[in-house]
């Protein structure tokens, strides 16, 4: 049974407008805590992502696409979709629910200060990124991330996490994963451009979205439409798979463990 | 844009969380972290990346400038458009290959392509814009997306897999002992040719003697035809290639006996469909209009878990459910994806494997009951009162059916001849029906009468009781109390009828759907009567009903350049299929034997199906039996019945193994599977991406469409003398040249004026094919220089130059520029109609089927649907012989949305999800003292497997349920020796288990064969009967 952070069931509700956008004109511009300031990037742009629920069949063709698009590690991940099972509570009906994730590239990250070296920073344009240069690969960051976003990577021994595939957006191409995206849940775009698509989803819908783990106060960039408050922080449930077994029961562990 | 209609109630709490991605994602991946730190003050241990920022991401195909739209190629990389061999949906794709290494980098989907794309592309749009429509410019590439899946994408892995056989391989030691050594292509050709002692186990006969259509098989029984029957060639599916192995197998060769996967996929939901499409040729079936059906019932399939087309149905019930244009209801033994939390508007009902027809059956009851179907329709008797409603076609709801038990003709329906009104078998022979209380013919009323019951005075005086199609299906639905449907398939009557009353108060945008669930012991009457739904609503043809779609352009017939369908010599295959299919059991020699010695021919020895087509369910283990014949050669192209088909294994690997009861057995294939495990010769194959070929989309398309492969990326595998790489084309094509046959060779491929063109090599007959394509109807316009380059044409240019007319060039690379032919995205509707439309009599009532005879007993079998528990092949109950106290379980399969029964070796999916455990009931893991992770024994009458128990709600009490792909003996899960060198041993591929592990021997057949649906003689994975038992480790 997996408790970690958990928090109350509904505790912390969907976050309105107010809390998750306000940063985008003003609180960027304000330094926020203990950040250091921003470079890189084009600062005229602020790139977030919105997925539509509603829309995720939970294929995991983002995740695979992403994991050969940036070349992750087998067994390491920068992006993936959990699969829960639900059940009404008065008749027992059930239903999947599907819950895509990824770096939140939170207006207030806090795998940014941790940083030692100050190989991790947040551009101009919003995306948080590792300088492969200057990691030490000292997991800081991976620890101080609430939302499991960063793993080491085996090869290159520096912080690895999502990118929002930095190298796609900078060639005017998609991300993998939106690119993949087979239901057409995966939204990205300029949020500081008033007519991109996700500029104009997140109009239409303000009140609807949720961030996870708003409690935080790290101010993900990653809205969801759709979503159940009670999984924007970590459910409590059974995880599923507990063991490999060959043929004979004997249990051979998870192939790509490092 | 979406319109909003997100679920706010929030009525269901979470309860178990799923695999996919679950254990190893985002869990931590650090370790030591201050040791690292020791080395110095910046810079890790590790090797260097490429980028400081993009790490080895890899280096985009082509940039768009954000401002002008302008795109500009990366010279190291090309993008080409083909297909996919992930699933059978056969997505068109855009395969991305670095120029230098020739090595895939990423693959999605072709924007052209209709399986792949929410709307594709126009084909006139040139290729440079088509990329840049997938770009962020304008968000264009994520407001019009062309993906492929995660299997899609992990697909590329297959190319440099360390399990992949790039050589040919003849045996060493016994057949089975996977053992190899590698031999020439033209070593491989003559032996298997001309035989000989070619494994010191004796004499072998090779092809040539066995090409022999001048002796029978057996004097005795004719009617099996020549001994060239004794070749039996199976295929797994039509990817593409399959017009090339058939042109060998039945027109060159001319063997009787092809086969494929089918009848181990969905045959029995095949066949119940083409029984109300009345093709029971084909097995037409059909799909909903997704985007404007207002009610879909899945029973036995789940869009966004599976099923075919896996993205097109995913993505549009996803924007169905985000838009709330639909509801639909997901009715199956597991809880699955299609089943979302997110919206309100779709639920998921369970069911107990195998019991469909008890579902069908109470709705149909109801829907009979309380005038729950398209009355004035279904009141339609022929196709001239269906042209003045503007109808397409019309049902034969109302037609009559002779059913005075003896009589001659009893099951047919009462014909114009009957009464004297035409000649028999005439046009004007039409069935004939009631209206305004009199008989009259079909074609003459405008509305007949639905529910008719009566005795009829024939044109020679005799009298018949004639019942009307509906009459028939009424007394079927009411056989049994709708109490005892529910108590039969586990869904309360109440939701039972919940379910027919919103199916009928959606009208003729009411859609039932099904498809593998349906592979159960009584799945063809299941299937009809899942089917029936779709008839009762009159949904056929409508603009959000049941879809046909639009069907394929076919470039390998009597074409517009060349006649791929016909050649000199060509033959026509003869004889009896293996299967005993398509071909009445009356007709044989060994009925009129026993006739005339006056014994009972009922039960015959083994199942004869004269409705079934040809069935490897049956070829395979009939022919090791030699029932009704045996044979002498098999040749196998990707085909893995072993692994697919349920007991087959324990059933047939002995004989298998027997070189005197098969004396040959080739198998053409990239990888080593566990049938070809057994066999003699392995010819290396292309895999995707390297082959050439045309496919079509399995419905759920309204457009008419053909996708177009061709290799864009060099074939891995060894080459022949004459430079061709070696694949199942080369080794037709080498075989037929050795044996001389007709249609292959230098003047093999007519053209229009009647000239003959060589296939020498595979492109001789796929350009040709696609010169017929590109030049059909209206011909495609030439490529420009811009189209070949943004689309990757470079390598293929050289050939199509070589190979084709000056004047095919530029269409025939128009077409391959944009990755096949596709009918413009346009509106398929004309008014309420679909403009692809099905226009034969849609059946209430299947005559073929209700005049055909159950060979266990001579009677007639049932023209309607009807319920029955699962039953084995000599009638009795499945229950009977293997009770609920013995056996108190059924297990049942269920398609991953990740794995397939092939893509075991695919790391990037077995990281993903590396094991499948097994799917039980909280009540029955009480009731078996078995906890949520606990190792498990399953046993069936046919086998037992260890098991890791997962236990929940999300599955039906009573059964188990099992992710298919995992549980494998080959494809890498047991190393191979090749030349004396073990293939890697990686114990990972073994993991999990396979249903068809717990199949097993039909004990009532006196002819062996596994657990096979009367009718169809489908495998039966559905509803096998077991027991779980806790193991102590």
């Amino acid at each position: 049974m997996d408790s970690i952070r958990r928090t109350l069931l509904g505790q912390l509700a969907r976050l309105s407008a107010g809390a998750a956008l306000i940063p985008l004109a003003s609180v960027a511009r304000a330094a926020i805590n203990r950040q250091p300031p921003r470079r890189e990037g084009d600062s005229s742009k602020r790139y977030g992502m919105l997925i539509d629920l509603r829309q995720c069949i939970g294929c995991q063709a983002c995740t695979v696409s992403c994991h050969i698009e940036n070349a992750a590690p087998l067994g390491s991940f920068r992006t993936t979709v959990s699969q829960y099972e639900v059940e009404h509570e008065e008749t027992g009906e059930m239903a999947t629910f599907m819950l895509p994730r990824l770096c939140n590239h939170c207006e207030d990250p806090p795998c940014v200060p941790v940083c030692p070296v100050e190989a991790t920073f947040q551009r101009q344009d919003g995306i948080v990124v590792v300088d492969s240069d200057r990691c030490v690969g000292c997991a800081y960051c991976v620890n101080a991330c609430p939302y499991d976003a960063r793993f080491i990577n085996e090869r290159t021994q520096t912080a690895d996490k999502c990118t929002f595939c930095a190298h796609r957006l900078e060639a005017g191409l998609l991300p993998a994963c939106v690119e993949s995206c087979v239901g057409g849940a995966r939204i990205i775009g300029d949020m500081r451009d008033p007519s991109s698509q996700i500029s104009r989803m997140i109009d239409e819908h303000r009140d609807a979205l949720m961030v996870l783990q708003p409690e935080k106060n790290t101010l993900p960039q990653v809205f969801y439409l759709g979503m159940d408050e009670r999984f924007v922080t970590r459910p409590l449930a059974e995880p599923v798979a507990l063991e490999v077994l060959d043929p004979n029961g004997k249990e051979m562990g998870y192939e790509f463990c490092h | 844009m979406a319109k909003s209609s997100v679920d706010t109630s929030r009525r269901r709490f979470m309860k178990g969380t799923v695999a996919a991605g679950g254990a190893a994602t985002f869990a931590v991946g650090y370790s030591d972290p201050l040791l690292k730190m020791s080395k110095g003050v910046t810079g890790s241990a590790g090797e260097k990346p490429n980028h400081r920022i993009h790490g080895n991401s890899l280096t985009p195909e082509y940039t768009v400038d954000p401002v002008s739209g302008e795109l500009t190629l990366n010279p190291d990389q090309r993008v080409a458009f083909t297909v996919c061999y992930g699933c059978t949906t056969k997505c068109g794709v855009r395969v991305r290959v670095d120029n230098d290494s020739d090595r895939v980098l990423r693959v999605s989907g072709n924007p052209y392509h209709p399986l792949s794309a929410d709307e594709h592309l126009p084909m006139r749009t040139p290729v440079a814009e088509a990329l840049r429509g997938l770009s962020a410019y304008d968000d264009q590439g994520q407001q019009n997306r062309s993906t492929a899946c995660a299997r899609g994408n992990a697909m590329m892995a297959q190319i440099d897999s360390p399990f992949r056989v790039t050589h040919c391989l003849k045996r060493v030691g016994e057949r089975g002992g996977r053992e190899w050594q590698k031999i020439p292509f033209e070593q491989l050709i003559e032996e298997i040719c001309e035989g000989g002692d070619l494994f010191g186990e004796g004499h072998v006969e090779g092809l040539r003697a066995i090409h022999d259509h001048d002796t029978l098989i057996d004097p005795e029984n004719p009617e099996f035809g020549p001994k060239a029957n004794q070749l039996m060639v199976m295929e797994a599916t039509d990817y593409g290639r399959s017009a090339l192995l058939k042109r060998f197998t039945m027109n060159a060769f001319a063997t009787r006996n092809y086969g494929h996967h089918g009848s181990y996929c969905g045959l029995a939901y095949r066949m119940g469909a083409g029984a109300v499409m009345n093709d029971l040729e084909k097995n037409a079936h059909t799909k909903p209009d997704i985007q404007h059906a207002s009610f879909i019932l899945y029973v036995g399939t789940a869009p966004s878990q599976a099923g075919n087309p896996f993205k097109r149905q995913g993505r549009l019930i996803a924007q169905a459910r985000a838009q709330g244009t639909l509801e639909y209801v997901v009715i199956d033994p597991v809880l699955n994806t299609s089943a979302s939390h997110v919206a309100d508007n779709n639920h998921w009902v369970p069911i107990r494997p195998g019991t469909d027809s008890a579902l069908a059956m109470g709705m149909i009851q109801w829907l009979l009951n309380n005038e729950g179907y398209a009355k004035a329709f279904l009141g339609l008797p022929g196709q001239p009162a269906a042209d003045a409603a503007g109808e397409v076609t019309y049902t034969n709801a109302t037609h009559l059916v002779i059913d005075t038990e003896d009589h001659p003709r009893r099951g047919h329906f009462l014909r114009a001849s009957d009464l004297g009104q035409a000649d028999t078998g005439s046009d004007a022979d039409v069935p004939m029906v009631v209206a305004n209380d009199e008989l009259v013919q079909s074609t003459q009323a405008m509305a007949a009468e639905l529910f008719v019951a009566r005795e009829i005075e024939l044109g020679d005086g005799s009298s018949v009781a004639v019942k009307s199609s509906m009459t028939l299906l009424r007394e079927a639905a009411n056989e049994h109390s709708l109490a005892t449907y529910a108590e039969q398939c586990g869904i309360p009557e109440a939701t039972i009828v919940d379910l027919a009353r919103r199916f009928a108060s959606h009208g003729r945008r009411a859609v039932a759907n099904s498809h593998g669930g349906m592979m159960s012991g009584h799945g063809f009457y299941a299937a009809f009567g899942l089917q029936m739904l779709n008839v009762l609503a009159g949904n056929h043809n409508r603009k959000g009903g049941s879809a046909v779609g639009g069907g394929q352009f076919n470039g390998v017939g009597e074409g517009p350049r060349y006649d791929l369908a016909n050649f000199p010599g060509k033959r026509g295959p003869k004889g009896v299929f293996l299967s005993r299919s398509r071909f009445p059991y009356e007709k044989s020699s060994e009925y009129q034997r026993k006739v005339a010695a006056g014994e009972n021919p009922y039960p015959a020895r083994a199942p004869w199906r004269s409705l079934a087509p040809p069935t490897l369910t049956e070829h395979l283990p009939s022919a090791l039996d030699g029932y009704p014949y045996p044979i002498k050669a098999v040749i196998g192209c990707m085909a893995n019945p072993v692994y697919g088909q349920a007991g087959l294994e324990a059933l047939i690997s002995d004989k298998l193994k027997d070189p005197k009861r098969l004396g040959l057995f080739v198998a053409i294939d990239g990888f080593l599977n566990e049938t070809n495990r057994y066999a003699d010769y392995i010819v290396p194959d292309s895999v995707m991406y390297e082959v050439w070929g045309f496919s079509g989309a399995w419905k759920g398309t309204l457009g008419k469409m053909t996708t177009a492969c061709w290799p864009v990326v060099e074939p891995r595998q060894q080459k022949t003398e004459e430079g061709e790489p070696v694949s199942m084309d080369s080794f037709f094509i080498a075989v037929a040249k050795r044996l001389d046959l007709a249609g292959f060779g230098d003047e093999a491929i007519p053209d229009a004026e009647g000239n003959l063109h060589p296939l020498n090599r595979a492109e001789d007959f796929y350009l040709r094919a696609a010169a017929n394509l590109a030049m059909q109807g209206e011909p495609l316009p030439p490529a420009n220089e811009s189209d070949i380059v943004h689309a990757g044409l470079a390598p293929l240019m050289p050939r199509i130059e070589r190979t084709l007319k000056p004047d095919e060039h530029g269409p025939v690379a128009y077409l391959y520029a944009r990755g096949g032919r596709f009918e413009d995205f346009k509106d398929h509707f004309k008014g309420d109609n679909l403009s692809g439309a099905w226009k034969r009599t849609l059946c209430v009532y299947n005559e073929q089927v209700g005049t055909s005879i159950d060979t266990r007993n001579g009677e007639l079998n049932r023209g309607v649907p009807f319920h029955s528990p699962p039953k084995l092949a000599d009638g009795r109950a499945m229950r009977e012989v293997f009770t609920e106290e013995e056996w108190p379980l059924l297990a049942f399969s269920f398609k991953s949305n990740l794995m397939n029964s092939y893509a075991i070796g695919l790391e990037r999916l077995r990281m993903i999800k590396p094991y499948n455990p097994v799917i039980l009931h909280r009540q029955d893991a009480e009731r078996f003292g078995i906890h949520h992770g606990d190792t498990i024994r399953i046993e069936s009458p046919g086998g037992s497997v260890v098991a890791l128990a997962l236990i929940g709600n999300g599955v039906m009490p009573g059964s188990l349920g099992i992710e298919h792909g995992y549980g494998h003996r080959d494809l890498g899960a047991t190393p191979h020796v090749i030349d004396g060198e073990s293939q890697p041993d990686l114990e990972w591929l073994r993991a999990g288990i396979n249903i068809n592990d717990l199949g097993f021997k039909d004990p009532t057949r006196s002819v062996d064969g596994t657990w096979l649906e009367p009718i169809s003689g489908a495998a039966v994975r559905q509803g096998l009967p077991i027991r779980v038992s806790r193991i102590e480790l």
